[in-house]
């Protein structure tokens, strides 16, 4: 064998064995995954946690607090303002939801059913028709109701299985630094620099951007709650568990284009069932709120708060919703934007730093 | 009595651990810096070994920080268009090289390659930059120290003008 095939077969051995191991470890990943998902969930919510509480600690540290105080600090006010929240929210949903289940079942839906059936025989000459779509209708609204009935029963019980959350995000925010040295370290010296840049980049413009987006998300649950405050007061509450609303209309919001339409819903379908004298002012007033509040968020909140380096297209932010819903249901699509997001602002650092540094 | 694996260990670790403090002590920019102070920039810095011909940085490459030859040594190397190489300067035990790097992603004038095996320190802007937000007394200490090198490498490049200026 010459050397030139030698040199030739190494690199084919190297490379096959290199397509080998990649192969083995995706393979490998598939297998355990069912077995780590709820740590790798557990993970992944810490970290955005992190991300979260990291530039509090910061500011903190840099006032003079010892930066494992101030997480302590931190954590606690945070964990605090849930546990209230929650104790207020929850209770109050569930009988809401129960409540609104035996609404659905008594006068308001059987009168609303009885003026679509006459619709139907005037209109259609076909009351058969309608008393099909209303069942339908009342049905899935039951399963809807009861579904979410038990999902707030057992919230306690993913509370409980969370738990240990706070201690990986407690270890996560104080050894950061560590964390990002020890990976930096396994790095070869030829990438050491390109890949320590890029990695800084990134998780600067993907904390910014996971914070700004919490930040949009809280101040558009605000307003809502706000907007929905005060339709309650004029016109007699017709808005039940408004406060939790808002948080629904804050967390959509997460969503371009798609979620403030979907944060619109619940306030509208709570307002119909509740069936208020003036039910048509009312939810033009709704609707009204929701834009306002839009208005507010794209004009001023967003532009402030919101990092611009992950900017997408509307088409992008659709495809990228309905790959994310049918990948993971609901909270796929709650994740597809950012995720893309992150993917968006990795590849641009990635490529920049592949132009500007000379690897030969 | 403590247990003699442990006290190994922890003289292991105290003494790389020394070794990183007394290489940044004789460093000007962390030359004022009490121990306390040291233990926290140790605590940013990365360690890395090269072996001999292996560059470190390249001219031209977006400059990201400072290096401490803890011991070693480095060419400074500027090349030409047509791939010609000089270079200007061989740094020893000690030194540091690519200060500039720590306010600016300016490229870098010149590589730096290691001309035998090295250990090596490095010290990074966006690390600084992160240092001066958490520990502002800290990161100004260290900000005034690199601002006096600068003033001084300006004081002499104006000396050496005005006297090839005269010539």
């Amino acid at each position: 064998m010459d050397n030139y095939s030698f040199q030739l077969y190494s690199k084919i051995l190297k490379l096959f064995w290199r397509v080998f191991l990649i192969i083995l470890g995706i393979a490998v990943l598939i297998v355990i995954f069912p077995y780590v998902r709820s740590v790798v969930a557990m993970f992944v919510i810490a970290l955005l946690l992190a991300v979260l509480l990291n530039p509090v600690v910061d500011f903190m540290e840099s006032k003079g607090f010892n930066r494992g105080l101030a997480i302590l600090i931190t954590m606690m006010l945070i964990l605090g303002v849930i546990v209230f929240s929650v104790s207020l929210v929850i209770p109050g949903i569930i009988n809401a939801v129960e409540s609104l289940t035996s609404k659905l079942q008594s006068d308001v839906i059987t009168d609303l059913n009885k003026k679509v059936e006459e619709f139907f025989a005037v209109n259609f000459n076909n009351a058969e028709l309608a008393r099909n779509v209303t069942s339908k209708v009342n049905e899935i609204g039951l399963k809807l109701l009861s579904n979410m009935a038990e999902f707030f029963k057992s919230v306690g019980s993913i509370l409980a299985s969370v738990a240990i959350v706070p201690f990986i995000t407690f270890f996560l925010i104080k050894d950061i630094r560590r964390f990002k040295r020890s990976i930096i370290a396994k790095i070869p010296n030829k990438y050491f620099e390109l890949s320590l840049n890029i990695f800084q980049k990134v998780g600067k413009q993907v904390g910014k951007y996971i914070q700004g987006q919490a930040t949009d998300a809280f101040i558009v649950g605000c307003l809502t709650v706000i907007g929905l405050f005060i339709i309650n007061l004029v016109f007699d509450n017709p808005v039940s568990q408004f406060v939790f609303i808002g948080m629904i209309a804050g967390v959509a919001n997460l969503i371009p284009y798609l979620g403030p339409v979907v944060g619109a819903v619940p306030a509208l379908f709570i307002a119909i069932i509740s069936n208020p004298a003036n039910l048509g002012i009312v939810l033009i007033w709704i609707v009204i709120t929701f834009v306002l509040v839009q208005i507010i968020d794209n004009s001023i909140v967003s532009p402030m708060v919101v990092s611009k380096s992950v900017d997408m297209h509307p088409l992008t932010v659709v495809i990228v919703v309905i790959i994310g819903g049918n990948i993971a249901g609901a909270i796929g699509m709650l994740f597809a934007v950012p995720v893309t997001g992150i993917i968006k602002v990795t590849s641009k650092e990635v490529i920049w730093g592949l132009k500007n540094y000379k690897l030969k | 009595m403590k247990n003699p694996i442990w006290a190994v260990v922890e003289f292991r670790k105290s003494r790389t651990k020394d070794d990183i403090f007394n290489v940044l002590k004789n460093v000007p920019i962390f030359s004022d810096l009490s121990k306390k102070e040291l233990d926290e920039v140790e605590k940013i810095i990365h360690r890395r070994e090269f072996k001999k011909g292996e560059p470190i940085f390249r001219m031209g490459d977006p400059g990201l920080g400072m290096y401490i030859i803890i011991n070693g040594a480095v060419n400074i190397v500027e090349e030409n268009e047509n791939g010609e190489s000089t270079t200007l300067a061989v740094l020893k035990d000690g030194a540091f090289f690519g200060d500039l790097a720590l306010l600016d992603e300016a490229p870098r004038s010149a590589s730096g390659i290691a001309d035998d095996n090295c250990d090596i320190l490095g010290f990074f802007r966006p690390d600084f930059m992160d240092l001066l937000y958490r520990k502002p007394k800290l990161g100004i200490k260290i900000l005034i120290a690199l601002s006096k090198i600068i003033g001084e490498r300006l004081r002499r490049t104006n000396e050496q003008l005005t006297q090839l200026q005269k010539k």
